[in-house]
C-alpha cells in the first residue's frame, strides 16, 4: 500500500480511538446530583415542560416515559439546530452550511467504504465497478455526497470565519486557534473540491482508493486527490483536538444531564452509587466543611454552625 | 463620562482601581406605559484611587471582599483559589456536579446564542459582563492558562491569556452573583451547555475552598438554619406564637375558628412553607391552613422544621445537603408519610430534584409540591369556591425553579383557569418564562447598591413583561394580582413594586396562589386585602 493508504489508515484507527476515550472518559464520570431542565422529551406532559412532580403520590406511580420522543428530539437537534434559528439567523445559516459539510463527507466515506466493501465481496476484478442501474444511483449519490460535502464545508468555514472575523462581540471570544480550525478546514474542503470538478468529476478515484484500501493493494491516485487525501487525514487527526467530540458528548449532556430526570428510588442502582459517592472523603477546605471527613459525615453530623461563619461578607 | 467598555475578556484582570463597566439608564432597555420616561439611577461610579470594594465590577457588590495587604496576601489567594479549582474538576471532591460541569467547560463553542435569552444581559442593554458566556469565559481561559498541560503559549493559542491576581479573583466572585441561575440560557444552547450551572460551580469554589459568600445566604442564611432550625433566627417557641397569632387572624379575617397542628406524630402530611411566608407574608400559611381545614387533609406543620428554605442550592453543597438531611430527619421523628413543599421555588429545586441524590436508604422520605395537592383540592369539590370572588385581572408569574426546573407547570393554571375569571398569561411563560431577577438569593441579597440594581437591572425584564400584559387596564384605578408561587419571588416583586410604585401609579399588586383559593371559599369572608406593596 501507498504511504497515503497508510496514513489514512492511520488517522481513521487514531480518531476512533481519541472519541472513544473521550466518552468513556465523559460516561464513567462519577453520578451527579440532579440538574435537570424543562421540558423533556420522555415526560408525558411534555408539549409544556410538565414533569410526573405534576401528580399529587408521583412516587406511588410507575412512571410512562418515552425514550423514542428523546431521540427524535435529539435526531431534530442534531439536523436542524433549532436554537440556533431561533436566536441567531445568520449564525444559523453558517453553522448549519458547516456542518451539512461535515455531515455530507461523512456520509460519502461511509458510502465509499460500504461500495469497497461491496465491489470486494461481489468479486468484481481489478477494481472494475459493479454494473447496474443500482449501482449507477449509488455512484451518483456518491458524488452529489462528496461534491456537497466540499461545497458546503467549504462555504460554511468561509461564512463562519468571516462572522467571527467581522462581529466584534464574537471576535472577543474567539481564539488564534478558532481562525486556525476554520482555514484548516476550508483547505481541507477547498482541496477536495479542487481533486473533484477538475481532475475526477465522478469520483471514480476516490473509490478506487477506497477499493485498494479495503483490499490491502498499493493505489496510485492524482496528485490532486492525494494531496486532499493527506489534508483530510490530518483533518481527522487534528478532530479529537477541537471541540468537534460535542457531536457525541452531547448525547451525554442531553441524556445524563438534562434530561436525567430518574428518581432516586429504593433499591434502584443510581441509590447504590450515591451510597458510594457518600462514602468519599471531602477536602474542600473551607472552615464550615469539616475537611477529611466523609460526605455522609459532613451531610450528616453538623459542626458548631459558628465555625462556618468563615469570609462571608458581613 | 464615558462610559468603560469591555473589548477584550481578559480585562477582567487588568486596572484594578477601575470599575470595570458602569450600567446608564440610556443603556437599559425601554419600557412600556406609563413608564417610557421612568429614570433608573447610573451605577455608582468608582473613581481612580478610591476604595474599590471588590475591585470593582459594576459599581454593585454582594461580597464586599477585602484588598490584600500586600503581594504575599494576593498570592496565597491566588493559590488558594487554584486549589478549589482543581478540586472543582476532581472526581472525588467534586462528584456532585463534575460531569455536567466538565461538559460545559468542555464543549461551548462561543456562538453566543445563549446571550439574547438571558434577561438580566438583555434588560442591561447588552453588557458584555453579564452575557452567560462571559463568566464561563473566564473561567475557561484561567483553567487553560494555570491547569492546563500545554503551558502558557498553548493556552494563548487554544482559550486566551488571563493573569490570575486580586482583580480577576473579586470581579470573578463578584461575576457569579450577577446571574440569577434562571438557566434560561442553557435552555437557548443545542449543545447541552449551561453557563448557569458554571456560576454555580464558581460559587461552590468560592464558599467551599474560600469562605467566600454573601452574609445572607451564608452566616445569616445556612449557617443560622443549621444553627437555630430557620434562617430568620426563630425558633420553635417563637414559631408556636405565630400559628397561634395565625389562628387569631384566621377568625379574624374569615370568622372561621381553625385549630392549625404543629408537631402532630404521624400525620399524612408533613407542610413546610419558606420563613419569608413567617415573616412577611402569614396570609399564606393562613391560607394553606383554611384550604386544608376545610378538606380534610390529615396535615401538621414542625415548630423543628420551620422552614423549606435551603439556601445551600444555590452556593455550597456542602450546606445544601447538610439542610436537606435536616429536612429528612425532622420528618422521620414525626412519622409523617410525606413532605409537601409549601409556595417555595428554590424549596423545591432543593428538596425535590437536586437533594433527591443525597438520601440512602435510611434518610429518603417522599417529598412533593403543594402545587398538584391543591389542584387536586380545588378540583375534588371539597371546597366550595365562586369564581366571582377573584374578578379581577390576575396574572401568573412563573419562578424558575418550579416550571424550568422541577416541571410543575400546569397544575396551578387550571387551578386560576378555574377560579379566576380574567385570569391572563404572561409572554412568555411556563417553561420559557423570565426570572423575576430575585433568583438564586438575589431576593434577599441588600448590601452595596446591589437592591438597586435588582429592580433597575435583574428585574426590569419581568417588570415590562408585566406592564404589557395588564396594558389594557393599567389605570391605577383596576386592582391587578399577580400570582407568584413562591416566597423568594415575592419579595423581588415586593422590592420591584416598591421601587416603581406599580401599586400606586398601576395598581398592580402581588400574591401567592393559595391566597386566591381561600379568596374563593365561599364560605369564608374575602381573604385578599389589596394593601400597597
Amino acid at each position: 500500500m501507498s504511504v497515503v493508504q497508510w496514513i489514512t489508515i492511520g488517522a481513521y484507527v487514531f480518531v476512533v480511538a481519541a472519541y472513544a476515550v473521550k466518552v468513556v472518559r465523559a460516561l464513567r464520570m462519577p453520578p451527579h446530583l440532579r440538574w435537570e431542565l424543562y421540558p423533556i422529551p420522555h415526560e408525558e406532559n411534555h408539549r409544556y415542560g410538565g414533569s410526573y412532580f405534576e401528580t399529587p403520590g408521583w412516587w406511588r406511580r410507575p412512571r410512562r416515559i418515552s425514550r423514542v420522543r428523546d431521540l427524535a428530539r435529539m435526531l431534530k437537534n442534531y439536523l436542524f439546530f433549532g436554537s440556533y434559528l431561533r436566536w441567531d439567523r445568520s449564525y444559523w445559516a453558517g453553522l448549519y452550511t458547516w456542518h451539512i459539510g461535515f455531515y455530507f463527507i461523512l456520509l460519502f466515506h461511509v458510502l465509499s467504504f460500504v461500495s469497497a466493501l461491496v465491489a470486494v465481496n461481489t468479486g468484481v476484478a481489478g477494481g472494475a465497478e459493479p454494473a447496474g442501474l443500482g449501482a449507477d444511483v449509488f455512484r451518483h449519490i456518491m458524488t452529489v455526497m462528496g461534491a456537497t460535502g466540499f461545497a458546503a464545508g467549504a462555504a460554511g468555514s468561509i461564512l463562519l470565519l468571516a462572522r467571527r472575523t467581522l462581529d466584534p462581540k464574537m471576535r472577543a471570544y474567539t481564539r488564534p486557534s478558532n481562525y486556525f480550525t476554520y482555514v484548516f478546514f476550508l483547505v481541507v474542503f477547498v482541496s477536495g473540491l479542487v481533486s473533484w470538478y477538475p481532475f475526477d468529476p465522478s469520483l471514480t478515484s476516490y473509490r478506487e482508493f477506497w477499493y485498494s484500501l479495503v483490499q490491502g493493494q498499493y493505489v496510485e491516485v492524482e496528485p490532486a486527490l492525494n494531496v486532499h487525501l493527506l489534508l483530510f487525514a490530518l483533518f481527522l487527526v487534528y478532530l479529537p483536538f477541537t471541540r468537534s467530540t460535542h457531536y457525541i458528548t452531547k448525547l451525554i449532556a442531553f441524556f445524563s444531564v438534562r434530561w436525567d430526570d430518574t428518581p432516586n428510588s429504593p433499591g434502584s442502582r443510581m441509590r447504590r452509587r450515591i451510597e458510594q459517592a457518600l462514602s468519599q472523603p471531602v477536602g474542600w477546605e473551607a472552615e464550615h466543611v469539616q475537611p477529611g471527613t466523609r460526605w455522609r459525615d459532613v451531610a450528616q453530623n453538623l459542626p458548631d454552625a459558628r465555625e462556618g461563619a468563615d469570609r462571608s461578607s458581613k | 463620562m464615558k462610559r468603560p467598555d469591555i473589548r477584550d475578556v481578559d480585562e477582567i484582570s487588568k486596572n484594578a482601581d477601575r470599575q470595570l463597566v458602569r450600567v446608564t439608564n440610556r443603556d437599559l432597555i425601554t419600557m412600556p406605559y406609563p413608564y417610557e420616561d421612568f429614570v433608573t439611577p447610573d451605577s455608582t461610579d468608582t473613581e481612580p484611587g478610591q476604595a474599590c470594594p471588590a475591585c470593582s465590577l459594576d459599581g454593585v457588590s454582594v461580597l464586599s471582599l477585602p484588598e490584600p495587604k500586600n503581594a504575599e496576601e494576593e498570592q496565597a489567594l491566588v493559590q488558594q483559589f487554584l486549589s478549589g479549582l482543581k478540586k472543582l474538576l476532581s472526581r472525588d471532591q467534586n462528584w456532585t456536579f463534575l460531569q455536567p460541569l466538565k461538559l460545559s467547560l468542555d464543549y461551548c463553542a462561543k456562538c453566543l446564542a445563549c446571550s439574547e435569552a438571558c434577561p438580566v444581559y438583555v434588560a442591561s442593554g447588552g453588557q458584555e459582563i453579564y452575557r452567560p458566556v462571559y463568566r464561563s469565559e473566564v473561567l475557561r481561559r484561567i483553567i487553560s492558562k494555570y491547569l492546563g498541560k500545554g503551558g502558557k503559549a498553548f493556552a494563548r493559542f487554544t482559550e486566551g491569556d488571563i493573569d490570575l491576581n486580586w482583580a480577576t479573583i473579586a470581579r470573578l466572585a463578584e461575576l457569579s452573583y450577577r446571574c440569577t441561575i434562571c438557566r434560561r440560557c442553557a435552555q437557548a444552547c443545542v449543545r447541552g451547555v449551561d453557563n448557569g450551572l458554571i456560576a454555580h460551580e464558581l460559587r461552590k469554589l468560592f464558599s467551599q475552598e474560600m469562605g467566600i459568600a454573601p452574609a445572607e445566604l451564608h452566616q445569616l442564611g445556612t449557617v443560622r438554619q443549621l444553627e437555630m432550625g430557620t434562617s430568620t433566627g426563630m425558633n420553635p417557641r417563637a414559631f408556636k406564637g405565630i400559628v397561634s397569632f395565625m389562628e387569631d387572624d384566621i377568625e379574624e379575617k374569615t370568622g372561621r375558628k381553625i385549630s392549625i397542628p404543629v408537631d402532630k406524630e404521624d400525620a399524612d402530611i408533613l407542610l413546610i412553607h419558606n420563613s419569608g411566608e413567617f415573616l412577611s407574608w402569614l396570609e399564606n400559611p393562613e391560607a394553606f391552613a383554611i384550604i386544608f381545614e376545610a378538606a380534610g387533609v390529615d396535615w401538621t406543620l414542625s415548630s423543628e422544621l420551620i422552614e423549606a428554605t435551603n439556601y445551600g442550592v444555590w452556593y455550597d453543597d456542602i450546606q445544601l445537603a447538610r439542610i436537606a438531611m435536616r429536612h429528612s430527619e425532622v420528618a422521620r421523628k414525626l412519622g409523617v408519610k410525606r413532605i409537601v413543599v409549601g409556595e417555595c421555588g428554590h424549596a423545591h429545586k432543593a428538596l425535590m430534584v437536586v437533594a433527591d441524590r443525597l438520601f440512602t436508604e435510611e434518610t429518603y422520605v417522599p417529598t412533593e409540591s403543594s402545587i398538584p395537592l391543591l389542584e387536586e383540592l380545588v378540583s375534588s369539590g371539597r371546597l366550595n369556591l365562586d369564581p366571582a370572588r377573584n374578578d379581577f385581572p390576575v396574572t401568573l408569574h412563573d419562578p424558575c425553579n418550579l416550571v424550568r426546573l422541577s416541571g410543575i407547570v400546569e397544575p396551578q393554571r387550571r387551578i386560576l383557569r378555574a377560579i379566576c375569571p380574567q385570569f391572563r398569561e404572561m409572554e412568555p411563560h411556563g417553561v420559557d418564562n423570565y426570572c423575576c431577577g430575585g433568583g438564586s438569593g438575589f431576593a434577599i441579597m441588600n448590601s452595596q447598591g446591589f437592591p438597586e440594581w435588582k429592580a433597575a437591572v435583574a428585574g426590569r425584564m419581568k417588570f415590562r413583561q408585566i406592564l404589557e400584559t395588564f396594558q389594557d387596564v393599567i389605570s391605577p384605578d383596576i386592582h391587578k394580582y399577580v400570582c407568584a408561587p413562591c416566597s423568594n419571588c415575592k419579595g423581588q416583586l415586593r422590592d420591584l413594586f416598591t421601587y416603581y410604585e406599580a401599586g400606586k401609579r398601576c395598581g398592580i399588586f402581588y400574591g401567592g396562589l393559595a391566597e386566591l383559593i381561600a379568596n374563593a371559599m365561599v364560605d369564608v369572608e374575602p381573604f385578599i386585602t389589596w394593601e400597597e406593596n
